[in-house]
């Protein structure tokens, strides 16, 4: 019982603190900004790296969504917690990404990419050279199965990606990304269901 | 409840999102049912796989410290840009900090012999409140908004509110009047109002003869949350594009805007000079190398023929 009051009583304080930060960084303390940055800023870039697949991306990611907040703050009303706010531009300028890639590789063919624009390295290597597998400490662990959920999970929608990944990676509760969504719990619930669906299927078949 | 629906809950099962009525109520069928049992075995798996998969998975440890530095780099560079922003400029909205600013800057207003509006009234005290006790003023027309209680003592009776206050205002005067020019940045300043802030660029763009107002477009271009301000800005600049400092803004809308509207204007500004440059046909196809718009990507191509 001492814990657990010991623990709300921690979570108030730092919710106290956080609001104060907010306030100072609305007024224009860019160190109260970074201070804010710095509580969120792994989740984000895991998010970020995660979603994209590279290092590049991901730090544009990284940059646009805390630019994002950081011009937009003073708007922030508090009627959200930070934490789901900064997530949901997170995730917005995730799915912008994935979205410009998407219609890039609508445009440019896989294969004959080198012959249409021999300036650029085909888009096949380029993907290849820079998914997060090809970092040392992913090729450390089970390649092969890595892959294999990799491939997986560009079967799904944008959004089973995003509540997937939310979910399963991220580890947040469905009832907080469904308010990053600016939707329902319920909506996200279904959302996971259809994503685990789909990856049962494609996983059981390789 | 059927089958289907239980094996829809075995998913938030293994998710532990499931209530504790439901739990039990789920478990207690997938004993008696061998074939969301088998269900529930199949997906237990492939959770645990993916489970693994997640345990193992970390960002690179170099790339966090990387993500941070471009950023501090990127928010010193917008500072730096934004100085300007922080010299005196009338402000419409008031709030504690900002009174006595404004005090000073309606004073000065007064002394340049600025016409007031005879609509703007003097503070009054706020009512039920005189003498020492007074915590605050406010214009007799004014509105509050955001009001919140800092502090209630029960005891005393004493109250700390802090809000922000706005009122009406008028202002008659040539563009090239201080008083108008601040009024209009402090317009593109309001964060709150995308019309107020489209309505300064546009009057801004009809003299964009000085370096402060240069700066604004340029500011408005590059920073706007709104599209629409953007595009503004941007049509307002066109007729500066040889400027080097109104390029740079062009190429940076070109590499970062998600308008693809925005991302033509500023290919056909940056193109539209009669000079052929090969530098700048470099810079094109570094910049736009991930663009996903044919027109954008077609007119570099010209661009970079023509310029050889």
């Amino acid at each position: 019982m001492e814990a657990i009051l010991k623990r709300t009583a921690q979570r108030v304080h730092e919710s106290e603190d956080e609001k104060l930060l907010i306030e100072q960084a609305q007024n224009g303390d860019r160190e109260a900004f970074e201070q804010l940055v710095q509580r969120h800023d792994r989740d984000i870039l895991r998010l970020a790296f995660h979603m994209l697949g590279n290092r590049e991306e991901a730090r544009e990611v990284f940059q646009e969504t805390f630019l994002k907040a950081y011009r937009s703050l003073g708007r922030f009303r508090f009627e959200s917690s930070f934490y789901t706010w900064i997530y949901r531009i997170a995730t917005n300028v995730s799915l912008d990404h994935l979205r410009k890639r998407q219609t890039l590789k609508e445009e440019i063919s896989y294969e004959s990419d080198s012959e249409t624009h021999p300036d650029r390295p085909a888009l096949k290597d380029t993907l290849a050279a820079t998914t997060y597998y090809s970092n040392p400490e992913r090729r450390l662990y089970g390649k092969e199965v890595g892959e294999k959920i990799q491939e997986a999970l560009k079967i799904l929608s944008e959004k089973e990606r995003l509540v997937f990944e939310l979910r399963h990676y991220q580890g947040l509760r469905l009832k907080m990304i469904g308010e990053i969504m600016g939707s329902t719990e319920e909506t996200a619930k279904n959302y996971l269901f259809r994503a685990t669906q789909k990856l049962r299927a494609y996983l059981s078949n390789v | 409840m059927n089958c289907k629906e239980y094996q829809h809950q075995i998913t938030l099962l293994l998710y532990e999102e499931l209530l504790e009525s439901a739990r039990v109520e789920l478990e207690m069928h997938l004993n008696e049912c061998r074939n969301c049992h088998d269900a529930y075995e199949s997906e237990k798996t492939m959770h645990s796989v993916l489970a693994e998969d997640a345990s193992q998975w970390d960002i690179p440890s170099d790339l966090l410290v990387e993500s941070r530095r471009g950023l501090a780099d990127e928010l010193d560079r917008i500072e730096r840009k934004r100085s300007w922003w922080r010299m005196p400029t009338f402000s419409v909205v008031f709030t504690p900090m900002r009174l006595l600013e404004s005090v000073a800057l309606i004073a000065m207003g007064l002394a340049l012999g600025v016409y007031v509006s005879n609509q703007r009234q003097i503070p009054s005290p706020v009512a039920g409140n005189s003498g020492q006790d007074q915590i605050s003023v406010i214009p007799r027309n004014g509105t509050i908004s955001n009001l919140q209680v800092v502090n209630a003592d029960p005891v005393t009776g004493q109250v700390e509110l802090s809000g922000e206050v706005s009122q009406p205002l008028r202002f008659q005067g040539k563009m090239d009047d201080d008083t108008i020019r601040n009024l209009l940045f402090s317009a593109l300043r309001d964060a709150n109002n995308p019309g107020s802030r489209l309505k300064a660029v546009e009057v801004l763009s009809q003299k964009p003869t000085n370096e402060p107002v240069e700066e604004a477009l340029i500011n408005a271009l590059v920073y706007d949350d709104d599209a629409g301000v953007r595009m503004r800005a941007l049509e307002a600049l066109r007729k500066f594009a040889d400027e080097q400092h109104v390029r740079i803004a062009f190429m940076h809308a070109l590499k970062n805007d998600e308008i693809v509207g925005i991302r033509i204007g500023a290919i056909d500004a940056l193109t539209a000079s009669k000079s052929k440059d090969q530098a700048l046909a470099k810079s094109l196809q570094e910049v736009t190398k991930n663009e996903d718009s044919p027109y954008i990507r077609s007119r570099v191509l010209q661009f970079v023929g023509t310029s050889k």
